[in-house]
């Protein structure tokens, strides 16, 4: 059955399969109804989180990156993965060690010293943007496999900010506008909605959750804010970080400024999840801090 | 340290002189070390301000990115390294798009904190996020209540990571050995005690 299926090895970062474990489930059974096998990658690690690694030492982050994509190369195989964060770290480190031998060779020196060689065989990919690719998948391979049209949710879409930015040093065209995920959305019988300032970050990258809570929230706060102000069901997003900070955050916002949003967050496997008839249960949504009830009761 | 910045024309020279900028503790070797860490020439900003426009630290904080841009030019080392506002940056990388001259400010201050944390100046979660990563593989560890839920999807409990391998601990601790970054991050953590 799935002889013709484009084969990725999985690379899970933490967050999802530590956090919100349903994105992991839901991205290998969605992925495989669209043509898409995810494989385990196994003794990867964390990316490492560009934020807290790559702003006390870049080496340590280019290595410890190289290690996960070398673990890919060992496969023979490709990376997809499911978070923004993980994208920046492993899609960027490749690229990087790929177009500079200088760089290359200075990890591959200590990648030495455990037996690895970075070779720069492999492509990294998130899924979004495969199900976005007509040559993978493709917007109506989506649209095709769903049984269970999100009809008459309004979604706003949080693109985040390691996927596609810097734009020059990416592929996916413009970074202030972008409709693309809108698509994705749409495919799934929802209604995706505009909402100020899109494109602004979630708050939580750089290292500045951990550093100034309360800074990171008021930045997420005018997010929901915006996203309030045009009447949405749920917000989805491709990056489990963004998920966490969107989500735990409502609860940490409600307790620090007192404001109330209740806005369910959904990862887009998660949606697609739903829309390819998966249960809720099956989703893990319970684990989610801000309850999802009301966005499935609009839907089921 | 800093270089004077001289006229041929001696006359000139004497009365320009109290117009000159002399940072008594200006090192140009910081704008040459922000530029080959970040890997950008942070001397061609030309001070729009666009960064700061787009930053979306700057209005809820003193952080001023373009400031950052401008200090790293003069050599003000000091006053980058050792001011709390450096720590503020989200990564976003919306000053980079944006910057009409090219420049990847965020890479300048992503420069900045590696230069920072080699004078032992860091904020503790970073350095609480390297210990997690040498004792598990990840930043975000498992746990029970996950583990469970991982249960009932049908997930095996651990992850086909270092969680479900252990065995990969042993390589992803000598990366971090041959940078001695679990020992100074341990060693930092100590003394902030």
């Amino acid at each position: 059955m799935s002889g013709n299926n484009h084969q990725y090895a999985f690379f899970l970062g933490c967050i999802a399969p530590n956090r919100y474990p349903g994105i992991e489930a839901a991205a290998i059974r969605t992925s495989k109804n669209v043509g898409i096998d995810l494989l385990p990658l196994k003794g990867a690690s964390c990316c490492p989180a560009p934020g807290a690694f790559g702003s006390i030492d870049l080496n340590v982050w280019y290595a410890m990156a190289a290690r996960n994509v070398v673990l890919a190369e060992q496969m023979g195989m490709d990376i997809a993965l499911v978070c923004n964060g993980c994208y920046k770290s492993i899609w960027e480190v490749n690229h990087k060690l790929k177009h500079n031998d200088e760089l290359r060779d200075g990890v591959n020196e200590v990648l030495k010293e455990i037996d690895m060689e970075f070779k720069g065989t492999v492509d990294v990919w998130h899924l979004a943007e495969l199900y976005y690719d007509p040559e993978i998948v493709g917007v109506k391979k989506i649209a095709d496999s769903i049984t269970r049209p999100l009809t008459g949710a309004k979604i706003a879409v949080h693109y985040g900010c390691h996927l596609m930015k810097p734009g020059k040093e990416r592929h996916f065209g413009d970074t202030e506008n972008p409709m693309w995920i809108e698509e994705l959305v749409a495919a799934l019988g929802a209604e995706p909605v505009q909402y100020r300032n899109k494109m602004q970050c979630c708050g939580a990258g750089g290292g500045v959750r951990g550093y100034d809570l309360a800074h990171a929230l008021d930045i997420t706060n005018e997010k929901m804010i915006n996203m309030q102000d045009v009447g949405v069901d749920a917000v989805t997003e491709v990056c489990p970080f963004c998920q966490l900070q969107f989500d735990r955050g409502q609860i940490e916002i409600k307790e620090k400024f007192g404001a109330e949003y209740g806005i369910p967050v959904l990862h887009y496997n998660e949606l697609l999840g739903l829309a390819q008839g998966m249960s809720p249960d099956e989703l893990a949504l319970d684990l989610h801090a801000i309850d999802v009830e009301p966005f499935l009761k609009k839907i089921l | 340290m800093a270089v004077k910045k001289d006229y041929k024309d001696q006359n000139l020279a004497e009365k320009l002189r109290d117009r000159k900028y002399y940072a008594p503790d200006s090192n140009p070797e910081f704008l040459k070390e922000v530029e080959n860490i970040g890997q950008t020439a942070a001397h061609m900003c030309y001070q729009c301000g666009t960064c700061t426009g787009s930053c979306p630290s700057a209005p809820r904080s003193s952080y001023r990115i373009r400031l950052f841009m401008r200090k790293a030019v003069l050599g003000l080392e000091e006053e980058c390294l050792t001011d709390p506002d450096l720590w503020l940056c989200t990564t976003c990388y919306s000053c980079t798009d944006r910057c009409p001259r090219d420049l990847a400010p965020t890479d300048a201050i992503m420069a900045m904190r590696n230069l920072a944390f080699k004078r032992d100046i860091v904020p503790r979660n970073f350095l609480q996020t390297v210990q997690l990563i040498y004792k598990s593989g990840h930043g975000v560890p498992n746990n029970d209540a996950n583990r469970a839920a991982r249960k009932k999807l049908g997930l095996e409990e651990e992850p086909e990571t270092t969680h479900k391998y252990p065995e990969y601990l042993p390589g992803i601790r000598k990366i971090l050995d041959h940078y001695r970054l679990k020992e100074n991050a341990d060693r930092i953590l100590a003394e902030g005690e």
